[in-house]
């Protein structure tokens, strides 16, 4: 929407950011410094070069024309060449102490970049930790258990629906199922009771008595040879 | 600087002067277009100035002494202008900028450099941009602000200036 009406959008760079960047280009200039130095030793080297081999051009010439004059040019580039090895290594120099710095500003930039990610890794824990704190809300005890009941009722209910599908008897029906058995039994046994003879009414011969003195007998023994 | 390879057209004296004929015409612009597009993109000529272009070897051939007139030229620009590939600098149209990525394929090039080097949501310095060795190296940093521009257009990046000079933020 922003960009459909030219509105500045909040600026997503911070000031960590705009730091890094003052690094990073304090880098570059270090950076381009060194390619300027470098290149100043190259072509100084190349200059101390050619003096040297136009010196010896001269040389030759001046041992040729015996031109006593060029004796002085002849020292003239000697110097110049010298001068300009002492410069080279100057720079060297300098180019060591700028690769220094290089690293060390180097190492912070680092190190800031890095705490930048760290600072996200932080804030990605937090925002899991957060999540994870939604999640647990979401399973209170009291709220499962509820489920759990009601889950089991359920199946309760799914139960009783495939019993009743497939025919399977209730415990109602079962009770009425054996009820129906109990009597059919007790009517059989009642059948099969009417089939026996009846029992005979008559009195049986009284032999009660005589049983009794018999048992009553080695008792006495017993008890006499105690005495 | 890498040798330029030329096409047959740049040693052929006709076609240095635009041709009347409309087809012939669209047949030789487009050899320019090609032509131009290759020479900036080889020599990484990002501003060609009408007024100087004989000084450029591609509008100049001394070999066989022809060169484009400075009317020609703006023709040719005409036609980078219409693919996207040209944009005059000024309103009398001698300052040019030559773009051999049209500043949408410029604009991908340079978030894809940041992807593949790990500087999405960090800051990186247009030179550091440009010192890169593929095909961003030596990248004009007009371009390249125009290019980050798109960018920020797509909520891709965003661009900071500081006064050391100017950075740019990377969004994923």
């Amino acid at each position: 929407m922003g960009m459909l009406f030219g509105k500045p959008k909040v600026s997503r760079i911070t000031d960590h950011d705009r730091a890094v960047l003052q690094m990073k280009q304090q880098r570059d200039t270090l950076k381009r410094y060194q390619q300027r130095v470098e290149k100043l030793l190259e072509s100084e080297r190349e200059l101390a070069k050619r003096l040297l081999s136009e010196n010896k051009r001269e040389h030759l010439l001046v041992s040729l024309s015996m031109f006593v004059l060029t004796n002085n040019y002849d020292v003239n580039h000697y110097s110049k060449a010298k001068l300009l090895l002492r410069k080279k290594k100057y720079q060297t120099e300098q180019l060591e102490r700028t690769e220094a710095s290089l690293d060390t500003i180097e190492k912070l930039i680092q190190d800031l970049e890095y705490t930048q990610i760290e600072a996200k890794v932080i804030e990605g824990l937090k925002v899991g930790n957060v999540a994870l704190k939604k999640a647990n809300e979401l399973f209170n005890i009291e709220h499962i258990e509820q489920l759990l009941d009601e889950t089991k009722e359920g199946i309760d209910k799914q139960r009783e629906i495939t019993d009743l599908l497939s025919g399977a008897l209730s415990s109602e029906d079962e009770e009425a199922v054996e009820a129906e058995l109990n009597e059919l039994i007790t009517i059989e046994h009642q059948k099969a009771m009417d089939k026996l003879p009846t029992v005979p009414s008559d009195e049986l011969p009284v032999t009660v008595p005589e049983t009794k003195e018999k048992d009553n007998l080695p008792t006495k023994k017993i008890a006499l040879e105690a005495q | 600087m890498a040798d330029i390879q030329w096409p047959w057209q740049y040693s052929f004296p006709p076609f240095f002067t635009i041709q009347p004929n409309v087809e012939t015409r669209r047949k030789q612009l487009d050899a320019w277009r090609t032509l131009v597009l290759d020479y900036c993109r080889t020599q990484k000529v990002s501003v060609i100035d009408v007024r100087e272009g004989d000084l450029l070897p591609v509008f100049n051939n001394t070999a066989i002494s022809r060169k484009l007139s400075p009317e020609a030229i703006m023709t040719v620009l005409g036609v980078l202008q219409k693919t996207g590939n040209a944009e005059p600098l000024d309103k009398t149209r001698t300052r040019w900028n030559i773009y051999w990525h049209t500043l949408d394929e410029w604009a991908s090039i340079v978030y894809k450099w940041a992807q593949d080097n790990a500087m999405l949501n960090t800051v990186c310095t247009f030179y550091e941009i440009a010192s890169d060795s593929g095909d961003l190296n030596g990248i004009d940093d007009a371009v390249l602000t125009k290019a980050l521009k798109v960018l920020e257009r797509r909520q891709q990046a965003e661009i900071l200036t500081l006064e050391g000079g100017s950075g740019v933020k990377f969004f994923s």
